[in-house]
Formats: structure tokens, C-alpha cells, sequence
């Protein structure tokens, strides 16, 4: 993790050693040319930067040799001094400790000072061109000279979407390599794909780490966001940051900006009450709105909460009763948090009016889908009167899976690859009812056919897995997916594509049989759920 | 919000400018390295106000302050100078930037004299 000290540390000595490696060119220019304007006016400006930057951040013997030699170099600038050879020499050492005085920030040694350097730099700064100065001969402190090049780079993101994708290929084909490793009994080829498996996940890892930018980076575009949506809504709101130097993967903070865009809107337009009503409430005419982010081991907490008017149980349980997503009964038994969770719901909203900024109909449960495709969790806390918080659990890094997409009633599913083992495609007639489940024989071998609509659509009690005639047109695309050895056929409407995909665990289950392994989020936005293989096999050897 | 364009030939300078501002609430419109890239950022992204450093790499600060007051008169611009160059303070001041600030700089004295520049 690093701070920003740490993030200025590095951008210092970064452009330092620039401005010594630059300096180093140029003095040797200057040799060539004494009295060369803009080379002078080059180093002037090197020095004046490195004292300046050095001053700042705390660097005192770096900023004080950079401000003699600025000093010098001034004074040959303004022909005050001539650019002799024992003045070159002396300027060179200087230099010189400058570049070892920067290297020796990251080290843990300490950089003796020549005094006799020092004094030197003095005489020439101090004595104008006075021709009898002696200068002391200088035990040179750097006799190796090392060429060094700058420890930072900047590097566009889609490089290391690239890195991330190829490092995602990479994994897919060591697994292979691993579950081949095991079949073929090899020891030999055993060790080495163990081997492989450390080295790419560290691989994967350092990658992930490559990729961490400051919350900042988002954080830091709200106050307009939030000037602009309160002057539309004619109303008053503070926004207060903090934590804006955590760390969290750049693609999930790219995937929670909508998210987070849509709860400051929300906190704004529905939450915080206009000046008058505030007034009557007694509270500060201007609202509050805070935004925070800190690090909790694996995870980045992000909480926006307002002060506005918070939520209305009641009204969040009448319009769960109206929708039938609970009895009217056991509505009034459940505790606030479960009540929010309906707010989660697609389509719900409370809101009557439809705003420039908030418009009716995108809910809740776009936010909450962005965040179970990151692996993330939401939860609101809110007391009527005194303001809501969101507080949202996010991965502070993802992990990525081949996967096989399809459609089942226009919807994504994503199974990862390394459960997949064919496609086919096989005629209805070669489908056979046996029992409570549909069988096919695919390559010699007998294995059983799951219709993955009843599966995944179907209530239990009415799931007829057995059923040809509930099943859509002629030609079945079946993906055959195998875990633990055993096959399992899986009728779906379409098939898509392959892909890497970040899958990230669900929450909380999805319903009493677990057939989803997480979820992920496609490039076009879509949320796609991950089959969990070994589960509906599972569920399928239990079935028998 | 009001949106700021810095102008510092070093990256360590633009960020540290760069963190203050935003942490106190304004957007950076653009930060130029150089003289050139200064006129042009300003034309293109006319920010409410220039933070102007006075030695640049190509023009010096007063060069660019110049320029940009000729085509954009009512610009604010604040000058960010160090210990040293009063002179090219005063020359910059009288020709209609607002302010200075010199390095090194805290961030309060640099969100002060911001915050002033732009209720003027």
C-alpha cells in the first residue's frame, strides 16, 4: 500500500535523478561552450526545480547543494564568473554529491559530505570572479561512476489490462497443465506444474499489485459532481472526503463509479432536504455528505452518508407488500436492515418525482448488481430524520477465470473453462427420458442432460427435468462440463463466446441450492452469473 | 467548482499543487509542463484561474503570463515563484498577475492565496 509521502518520495527521486542525469549532459555541453545562454538557462532551471522540489519535501542537504550550484551557475550566467577549469571541476563534484545525495535517499546509507567540497562551492559562490581564489583539492567521494536510470515509469492502463488478460490465458493453460499433470500420474510433470502454479500466482499477484491506483483518483471528482447535482436541486450540501489515499484495483474503482455516482445523486435528491426543511428540523441549513474510503484487510470500505431524512421503514415495507416480494405479516417482524434489502430489488423505488438527475426507474439494484459482480457487499444503515449510510465492502483486487459464456432466456451465464469439456450439439430424438432426468450418449459414453432453464428458472416442486417436451426447437446446444470425472450435459439456448472473465464469490447464496460459484461482469456492462459446476453436479449425484 | 490549470515545468511540483487543489475541492482542467503547452491549455480549457511558475523551459513565466493576458485579459493568474526571484515577482504582479506564492509552499498559504485570487 502506499501512502502519499511514499507516492511523493518516489516522484521526487524519480525526476531528481532526471534532473541529475540531464545536468550531467548538459555541464559537459557547457565545457564545450561556456557561455552557451540556453544551456545555462537549462541547468539554472534543473537546479532551481531540484532545490525547489527538495525544500518541499524535506530534503535539506540536497536542496542546499542544489541552491549553491544554482547560485555558481548564476554567477556564470551573469558573467560574473568564468567557466575556468578548476571552477568546472568543482561544479562537477557538485553534481556529482548531488546524484549520490539522491540515490542515498532509498538507501540506508548516509552520504558523508566532503567538507572540503563544500567549502569549496562557498569560495566560488561567495568570492565573485576573484582570480586568486585557491581551491582545495576535493578526495573524490564517488570513484566507480554508476549509470543509473529513473525507478518509475508511467504505464497506460490497457497495458496492463493486457498484462492482466495474458496472465488470466496463462492461468487457464496451467490448470489445464495441473489437472493433465494429475491424470497422466506423472511425478515428474507434477512437480513442475506445481511449480508453475507459484509462479504464475505470484505472477498474478504482482500484476494485481501494478495495477492499485489511490481511491482519490475518484473520489476527487465528486465536489463538482456535487455542486452541479445541489445547484440543480436548489439545495445545500457539504461534501467531505477522506481517505482519498487508499488503494483498490483501477477496474473495480472504474466499475463502482457509476454505482457510486448513482448513490451521491440519490443521497442528494432524495435524501438531503431542501434549506426550509432543514430549517424546520432543525438542522443546518447546508447538508452533510461524507464520503470516506478505508482499508479493512482484503477489503476497501467505501461509506457515503448524509444527514437528510433518512428512510422510511414503513414505506419501504408497504411498497415490499404491494410488489408481493413479502407477506404483509412477516413484513412487520423483520428487522430494518432486511427491510432496506428491498431496496435492492429491481425496479423498486420510492421516489415520486422524476428529476434531471435521479430519474424513476433506475434502482437500487443496478448499484447492487455492480457490486456482486466485483465480489462486493452493500448494507444501508439509516434512521428516519437523521441520514442514511451506505457502506460498501469492496475486494481491493480481482482474480480472473476463463470462462464460456451463454444464453438462457436472453440471460448471461458464464461456466468456467476449466470445468468445460466439449460442446455438442445433438438432436432432440437423441435425447432419452430416463427416470427424472434426460440422458444422451455423447462419444460411447452415457451421460445424464440437464435442461438448465427448468434448472436455474424452475421452482423446485415443478422442475420437470425429465420432461423432453419442455424443451425449445429441434437442436439442443449441450456444453459438457466434467468435474471430479463425471460428465454432466447442459442444455443452454445459445452459446456465446469465450472469454476471461473476474469472478468474484456471491455474497450470500442465491437461493437454497447453490448453483452459482459468483459473478462477474461482462464488458458490456451486463451482469453474468457463474455456474458452479461441482455444485450441480453435486446436486445431480445427490439426485440419484 | 472552479477549475485551475497548473503550469510548473517540474512533476513533482504540478503534483503536489495538483493534491492540494483537488483535496480542497477544485478540478485541474490540465497541467503543462512548458510554456507552449501553457498558452494553449489555457485557451483551450479557460480556467477560472493559472497557477504560473516563472521559469519554465522554453519561455520564462513572465513570457507566458503575458501572452495569456493578451489574448485572455481577464485571466487570474498567481504566479509560483521561489525565494529569490522578487524581481520577476514584481514584474509579473505588475503585469496583472493577482498573486504568488513561493516555494516551498504549504498548503494552507497555497489554498489561501488560490481561494483569494478567485473571490477577486
Amino acid at each position: 500500500m502506499k501512502s502519499r509521502e511514499q507516492e511523493y518520495k518516489e516522484i521526487f527521486i524519480a525526476e531528481a535523478l532526471e534532473y541529475f542525469d540531464a545536468l550531467n549532459r548538459l555541464i559537459s555541453e557547457l565545457e564545450k561552450k561556456p557561455q552557451d545562454d540556453q544551456v545555462l538557462a537549462e541547468i539554472f532551471r534543473m537546479l532551481h526545480n531540484l532545490k525547489a522540489n527538495a525544500k518541499a519535501i524535506g530534503y535539506l542537504q540536497i536542496s542546499d547543494v542544489s541552491h549553491k550550484l544554482e547560485t555558481a551557475f548564476g554567477l556564470i550566467r551573469n558573467k560574473e564568473l568564468s567557466f575556468s577549469d578548476e571552477v568546472v571541476g568543482v561544479l562537477f563534484d557538485g553534481i556529482d554529491l548531488l546524484g549520490e545525495l539522491i540515490k542515498s535517499i532509498d538507501s540506508e546509507q548516509q552520504v558523508e559530505i566532503d567538507p572540503v567540497l563544500i567549502r569549496n562551492l562557498d569560495i566560488i559562490v561567495d568570492s565573485l570572479s576573484d582570480s586568486t581564489v585557491e581551491l582545495a583539492k576535493v578526495q573524490k567521494f564517488s570513484t566507480s561512476r554508476n549509470l543509473t536510470l529513473s525507478d518509475l515509469i508511467y504505464i497506460q492502463v490497457k497495458k496492463l489490462d493486457h498484462l492482466m488478460n495474458l496472465v488470466g490465458e496463462l492461468i487457464i493453460d496451467r490448470d489445464r497443465i495441473l489437472s493433465l499433470s494429475r491424470e497422466l500420474d506423472n511425478d515428474e510433470l507434477k512437480m513442475v506444474s506445481s511449480h508453475l502454479y507459484r509462479i504464475t500466482e505470484d505472477l498474478q499477484y504482482s500484476v494485481m499489485d501494478a495495477r492499485l491506483v489511490s481511491i482519490g483518483t475518484l473520489f476527487n471528482k465528486f465536489p463538482r459532481v456535487v455542486r452541479d447535482i445541489s445547484s440543480a436541486e436548489k439545495k445545500e450540501v457539504n461534501l467531505e472526503l477522506s481517505g482519498q489515499d487508499i488503494q483498490i484495483d483501477r477496474n473495480i474503482l472504474q466499475i463502482m463509479t457509476d454505482s457510486l455516482l448513482h448513490l451521491v445523486r440519490n443521497a442528494i435528491t432524495h435524501g438531503i432536504e431542501k434549506p426550509e426543511l432543514r430549517a424546520k428540523a432543525g438542522k443546518p441549513k447546508a447538508g452533510s455528505l461524507q464520503l470516506s474510503a478505508r482499508s479493512d484487510r482484503e477489503s476497501v470500505i467505501i461509506t457515503l452518508t448524509d444527514d437528510g431524512k433518512g428512510i422510511d421503514v414503513a414505506k419501504v415495507k408497504k411498497a415490499a407488500v404491494e410488489r408481493h416480494l413479502v407477506a404483509a405479516d412477516v413484513a412487520d417482524s423483520l428487522p430494518d436492515s432486511e427491510v432496506y434489502s428491498f431496496l435492492f430489488e429491481p425496479g423498486f423505488s420510492l421516489a415520486k418525482e422524476v428529476t434531471e438527475f435521479s430519474g424513476r426507474g433506475v434502482g437500487l439494484d443496478v448499484v447492487k448488481n455492480a457490486i456482486d459482480s466485483i465480489g462486493g457487499r452493500i448494507r444501508i444503515e439509516s434512521e428516519k430524520g437523521k441520514g442514511t449510510s451506505f457502506i460498501l465492502q469492496l475486494p481491493t483486487s480481482i482474480a480472473v477465470k476463463g470462462a464460456l459464456l451463454f444464453e438462457i432466456d436472453s440471460i448471461f451465464y458464464a461456466i468456467p473453462l476449466i470445468h468445460t469439456d466439449s460442446v455438442v450439439a445433438l438432436d432432440k430424438d437423441e435425447l432419452h427420458e430416463v427416470g427424472e432426468v434426460l440422458v444422451a450418449d455423447i462419444k460411447g459414453e452415457t451421460v445424464t442432460v440437464v435442461y438448465l432453464d427448468e434448472l436455474l428458472n424452475m421452482e423446485e416442486s415443478q422442475m420437470r427435468l425429465g420432461d423432453k417436451t419442455r424443451l425449445k426447437g429441434q437442436v439442443q446446444n449441450i456444453i459438457i462440463v466434467s468435474y471430479n470425472n463425471r460428465k454432466l450435459g447442459l442444455i443452454v439456448d445459445k452459446l456465446y463466446r469465450q472469454q476471461d472473465i473476474v469472478v468474484k464469490p456471491l455474497s450470500k447464496p442465491l437461493d437454497s441450492i447453490d448453483l452459482y460459484g459468483g459473478v462477474t461482469l461482462l464488458g458490456t456492462g451486463k451482469v453474468c452469473l457463474v455456474l458452479d459446476v461441482p455444485a450441480i453436479t453435486k446436486y445431480f449425484v445427490n439426485k440419484r | 467548482m472552479k477549475r485551475i490549470l497548473i503550469v510548473d515545468d517540474s512533476f513533482y511540483m504540478r503534483t503536489m499543487l495538483k493534491n492540494m487543489l483537488t483535496d480542497a475541492g477544485y478540478e485541474i482542467v490540465g497541467e503543462a509542463p512548458n510554456g507552449q503547452t501553457a498558452l494553449e491549455l489555457a485557451k483551450e480549457t479557460n480556467p477560472d484561474l493559472i497557477t504560473l511558475d516563472v521559469i519554465l523551459p522554453d519561455n520564462t513565466g513572465l513570457d507566458v503570463l503575458k501572452g495569456i493576458k493578451a489574448e485572455q485579459p481577464d485571466m487570474k493568474i498567481v504566479i509560483v515563484s521561489a525565494v529569490g526571484q522578487e524581481v520577476i515577482v514584481n514584474e509579473a504582479l505588475e503585469n496583472g498577475a493577482l498573486s504568488y506564492i513561493v516555494k516551498p509552499f504549504s498548503e494552507e498559504k497555497v489554498l489561501e492565496v488560490v481561494k483569494k485570487a478567485l473571490e477577486e
